[in-house]
């Protein structure tokens, strides 16, 4: 262990810079708003020198919303570069003589990298989103002796919302931070430390929002269900180590290989810790608390989990299956309990959303289905018909789904997060009418639906169009091609390719749902005709009203035309860097 | 010259369209408010501009085009393909040929028209754009060579519709654009599971779909001998792709959205939605189902002639019952859209033709009818047959209109209308016999209804002086036609009449189409199938 991080250096440094930039965020967040005009009177002399922690604050530190911003240039930051790290050139340049490298914990290699981008583009969303969330206050002052007790009770509060900021946003980059590291994990249990830091600091931000009654329960809810979990995925974790004798992926993966038959250690090990992953991405029996957390958290912070949160489970998932325990022929041992997963999960987040009233609940079951799209495509890689380059094309597809999910799902979100900030946002009802309020935000909205829903041209259409596709090439040719009937043909057919027509069936059901949302913003009379209000939210160019109108324009463009082409691109090589590896 | 007109009509249309709308929230407010002011005129001037370029492409003033000379297969004005997805096989395909043209030049000329007719909507500043984006996505919808590209413009159709509905409708426009939205959307669903089915079948050609393998270049799918060799899944995406063409043509019994979408839709909506939009189903039908799967379509001849029979009589028998104007003229337009079913299961060259021209001939008497009974209610504030008497008296222009396209309709000979009744019936006859009488007498009852409603309103009068006029008028005289509606009627008027005498400049294109098309694709499904009506 002790030589795992003597050989940091300059290399590494810059191989994790967005890392090392949210880890730098954390710190500045805990130090400036501190910062104040204290000074130290060196003894014996009246020159005095500034210490700057603790005085009075100046003007800026004071600012409520210095922590958004910080964090807001932070996660751009780090966005960016992830970037410039996702350029092959520079990834190598940089790396080890060895390899990608860093100690033998982590791996930077464009996959990772593909997810640091997901992970702070939506983290940056949701920070943005927050800015008017949080209630803050300039000038606070200290209760005074002669306020009276309702005076000095509202001071008070003031400052602990006040206070409340640099929590919360602290909390965002140790997600982000979490994320990040895990998706270059190159063993199990630093992939698992790394998605408890993610997790907890998770936890409590879906608890943080207290501006409705049901936030803590969700918190709580969501922190009990997902500790037990994360206790069974441990408790597996150390069936393969007794098993394996250590973690290390690539040697876990040797060992797989080599091993004759299911040894019942390694067997119940990896069963116990896809349902620790599966409960991550929501998962379908594991997903019981998800629509709960969703609709009792603050619509941002429910978008970051249905899509950074998401993203990260299926990380760990497709470390896990692809990398670890995919046999080099014949099918995996997980195929049937993913494939079922997959079907039952969709199924049930469908029909859930059709039945719900509460469009963050149906955002959040559709989030539910979503996932088990994925894992339809995962099993159909399982199946053990897939070649390397079917493979290849569908993790590349769920990669990209998870990608372009970021603008639309997290887009529909802060659609939410903008009704929540006047009080609404829990009911179909106030979504009525919201084309007549403000048509521009209505619009998209409808775009994200029709992306959710996979209606071309947009990005949404492409990505499961590709997942469908990969699972169909795989399957389709199993079929007797002398049958003449549909029935024979469907007979001779291997049962993968009955994951396609679920996933097709289930989005002609999910449109009922989806179209909903659509309609009654164009058909309903409204509760309240006043504009939505289009807060000019954070002090800096960018209005939420203006990001939801660019996540909308983003889910055209990555759905068609070259800017698609190129995402594709470069999750294509990112996918081959990692099968590669 | 430009080297892409196809794509410069559809594109140009549809971008200055999405900019004329978007735009004004962006300028300062003084230039806004100054580009808003001459949107109108922009849009009709570029409308213009498309129906000149369309033109003098037909007259090969523009390219040298012999317009005779296009055979099943063969497209003319096709641009290099540009990809869009390479990935997944989506390009940028664009050409015309005999069955594509004639719709083409129809929604180029019919898009002036109607804004003509309706010169003085209210916002215009959104009206007259969203007439332009209308334009630029059936042009789309006909032009396209690409599934993918056709699907999307197919659903984009929708949106302007729907807003124009939604935005300029009458009373009930609520419900009737939620109802055409959720009737066509729900059956284009299904039509992309017909597609997507296809496009798993496609084998790969070089350049596309180099992630998955397969492409939605239709002209390859066509060539593609056999694409779904499963004869039961054949037949399965056969039905899939009918009930999203059944549903826009529309046949009975999913037409129900029609009528109540054309009460509510403002004239020149309706006017397109007439005119073009539901000849998309028929363009559909023609380009994909029976291009790509012959074989199927000549299993389902005896559904296509059921359907097309019902949607004949019905259309026609319930026609006879309405008394609101424009929901009679919409259920006409279900009667004869069941003809160009009919026309099509004959499998002649002379039945395919008469449906083609069908569809062209419908697509100019329609919007005439649907301009009339749009003046009639905004000069007469209402639109029932029998509140009122004797319009010839008050309004002139107005009944002349009326006069001639109810008797174009009803296929009077030298009128565009009869050519191709005569042919679909003389087709249905030499394939079919005696079974003939059914579509032939139903063209009685159509005479039926349209004197009895012509004698109703334009003639009688009890009281020779003034005719009875509807209380909606609340005794004001009724005033005869503006100059803007009488020029649009005019020029639909001068059309109808010239395809009925001269039908020849598009029934020779037609007619050599369908006879290749008839030839090079049914004759080896027939022989197949020993298929001999």
């Amino acid at each position: 262990m002790s030589s795992m991080f003597s050989d940091l250096g300059l290399h590494e440094a810059i191989l994790l810079l967005p890392e090392i930039t949210m880890l730098s965020g954390i710190v500045a967040l805990i130090l400036i708003p501190n910062l104040g005009d204290a000074t130290m009177r060196i003894p014996l002399t009246r020159i005095r020198v500034p210490v700057l922690i603790g005085g009075t604050r100046f003007d800026f530190t004071s600012n409520p919303r210095l922590p958004n911003h910080v964090t807001n240039a932070v996660l751009f930051l780090a966005f960016f570069y992830a970037a410039l790290l996702l350029n092959p050139t520079n990834l190598s340049e940089y790396s080890l003589e060895g390899g990608p490298g860093i100690g033998n914990l982590l791996v930077v290699d464009e996959f990772s990298r593909v997810f640091t981008l997901l992970f702070t583009s939506a983290l940056l969303l949701a920070s943005m989103a927050t800015a008017t969330r949080m209630p803050a206050m300039h000038d606070v002052t200290i209760p005074q002796e002669s306020d009276s007790p309702e005076t000095a009770d509202s001071k008070v509060m003031a400052l602990i919302d006040n206070r409340r900021q640099v929590d919360f946003h602290i909390l965002l980059l140790t997600t982000g931070l979490g994320m990040s590291l895990m998706a270059m994990a190159n063993n199990l249990f630093m992939l698992f430390v790394c998605l408890e830091l993610a997790s907890l600091s998770s936890y409590i931000l879906v608890a943080f929002h207290k501006e409705v009654d049901v936030g803590g329960e969700a918190g709580m809810k969501y922190f009990i269900v997902g500790s037990v979990v994360s206790a069974v995925g441990i408790y597996g974790m150390s069936l393969l180590y007794l098993w394996n004798g250590n973690l290390d992926m690539a040697d876990l993966a040797a060992s797989w290989s080599a091993m004759e038959g299911i040894d019942p250690l390694a067997g119940i090990g990896v069963g116990l810790m896809i349902v620790a992953f599966a409960f991550k991405v929501g998962a379908a029996p594991f997903h019981l608390a998800v629509p709960d957390a969703y609709s009792g958290s603050s619509s941002p912070i429910a978008g970051v989990l249905a899509t950074a949160s998401k993203a990260m489970g299926f990380v760990a998932l497709i470390r896990l299956l692809v990398i670890v325990t995919m046999p080099s022929s014949g099918q995996a041992v997980w195929m049937l309990a993913i494939a079922l997963i997959a079907v039952v999960t969709m199924t049930w987040g469908n029909l859930a959303a059709l039945t719900s009233d509460n469009p963050k609940r149906i955002l959040a079951y559709s989030s539910v289905a979503h996932a088990g799209y994925m894992l339809a495509a995962m099993a159909a890689i399982g199946s053990g018909l897939a070649d390397a380059s079917t493979t290849s094309m569908i993790l590349t597809a769920v990669v990209f789904h998870l990608l372009v999910l970021v603008l639309f799902k997290l887009g529909a979100f802060l659609v939410l997060s903008m009704l929540e900030a006047e009080g609404r946002g829990h009911r179909m009802e106030d979504l009525h009418g919201l084309a007549v309020r403000d048509p521009a935000i209505a619009v998209s909205m409808f775009v994200f639906m029709l992306s959710l829903a996979g209606v071309p041209p947009l990005s949404g259409f492409l990505s499961k169009l590709l997942m469908i596709n990969g699972i169909v090439s795989v399957s389709a040719g199993t079929g007797p091609a002398s049958a003449t009937s549909v029935l024979s043909w469907a007979q001779g057919v291997d049962p993968v390719f009955w994951l396609a027509v679920a996933i097709v069936l289930n989005s002609a059901l999910s449109l009922f749902y989806y179209l909903r949302i659509g309609l009654v913003m164009f058909f309903e009379t409204p509760e309240s005709d006043s504009p939505l209000k289009s807060s000019p939210s954070l002090e800096w160019p960018l209005s939420l009203r203006s990001v939801i109108m660019i996540c909308a324009t983003l889910t055209l463009l990555f759905g068609i035309g070259p800017m698609s082409e190129s995402l594709l691109d470069l999750v294509s090589s990112a996918v081959d860097s990692l099968l590669s590896s | 010259m430009i080297d892409d007109p196809l794509s410069v009509i559809t594109l140009v249309p549809l971008f200055m369209g999405l900019a004329l709308i978007v735009l004004p929230r962006f300028l300062p407010k003084s230039s806004a408010e100054g580009l808003m002011r001459v949107s109108r005129n922009i849009s009709m001037g570029i409308a213009l501009a498309v129906a000149a370029i369309t033109t003098l492409l037909f007259l090969g003033e523009w390219g040298s085009i012999d317009w005779t000379d296009i055979t099943q297969g063969g497209y003319v004005l096709q641009n290099e393909a540009v990809n869009l997805i390479p990935s997944i096989g989506v390009t940028w395909k664009v050409g015309a040929d005999a069955l594509s043209f004639p719709m083409i030049w129809l929604t180029a000329i019919l898009i002036p028209i109607s804004m003509l007719v309706e010169w003085d909507a209210k916002r215009g500043h959104l009206f007259f754009p969203l007439l332009l984006i209308m334009e630029g996505a059936l042009l789309g919808v006909f032009v396209a060579l690409d599934l993918f590209v056709f699907y999307v413009f197919w659903e984009m159709t929708l949106i302007p519709m729907f807003l124009l509905i939604l935005l300029w409708g009458g009373e009930d426009r609520r419900y009737a654009a939620m109802k055409f939205f959720i009737y066509t959307f729900t059956a284009s669903v299904f039509m992309l599971i017909g597609i997507l089915v296809m496009y798993f079948h496609t084998e790969a050609i070089a350049g596309l779909g180099s992630l998955s393998g397969h492409h939605f270049d239709l002209v390859a799918m066509t060539a593609q001998e056999n694409l779904i060799p499963s004869e039961g899944l054949r037949h399965f995406v056969w039905i899939l792709l009918l009930i999203g063409f059944a549903t826009k043509m529309p046949s009975v019994p999913v037409h129900t959205w029609l009528p109540d979408a054309h009460v509510q839709a403002p004239t020149a909506g309706s006017m397109l939605l007439a005119g073009v939009m539901l000849k998309m189903g028929a363009y559909g039908f023609l380009r994909i189902s029976v291009t790509v799967f012959p074989e199927s379509t000549l299993v389902f001849v005896p559904l296509l002639i059921v359907l097309g029979m019902v949607s004949l009589v019905y259309g026609a028998w319930v026609c006879m019952g309405q008394t609101n104007l424009k929901r009679m003229v919409a259920y006409s337009s279900v009667s004869h859209m069941g003809l160009i079913f009919l026309g099509i299961a004959t499998m002649q060259p002379l039945g395919i033709a008469g449906a083609l021209f069908m569809m062209f001939a419908h697509g100019i008497i329609s919007p005439l009818l649907f301009a009339v009974a749009g003046a009639f209610k905004h000069h007469y504030h209402t639109l029932e047959i029998g509140s009122m008497r004797g319009i010839a008296h008050h309004s002139p222009w107005l009944a002349a209109h009326m006069m001639l396209g109810w008797m174009a309709s009803l296929g009077l000979p030298l009128l565009a209308g009869f050519v191709a009744e005569i042919t679909i019936l003389i087709a249905f006859w030499m394939t079919y016999g005696w079974l003939v009488l059914l579509p032939a007498l139903t063209l009685i009852i159509t005479a039926v209804y349209y004197l009895n409603s012509m004698q109703r309103t334009i003639f009688e009068s009890n009281d020779p002086e003034k005719g009875i006029l509807p209380e909606s008028l609340q005794g004001e005289e009724p005033s005869d036609l503006s100059w803007h509606e009488n020029a649009g009627m005019l020029t639909l008027a001068a059309l109808t009449a010239l395809f009925g005498i001269m039908p020849f400049i598009f029934w020779d294109m037609m007619s050599d189409w369908s006879s290749g098309f008839v030839v090079d694709t049914m004759i080896e499904a027939m022989q197949a199938q020993e298929w001999f009506p």
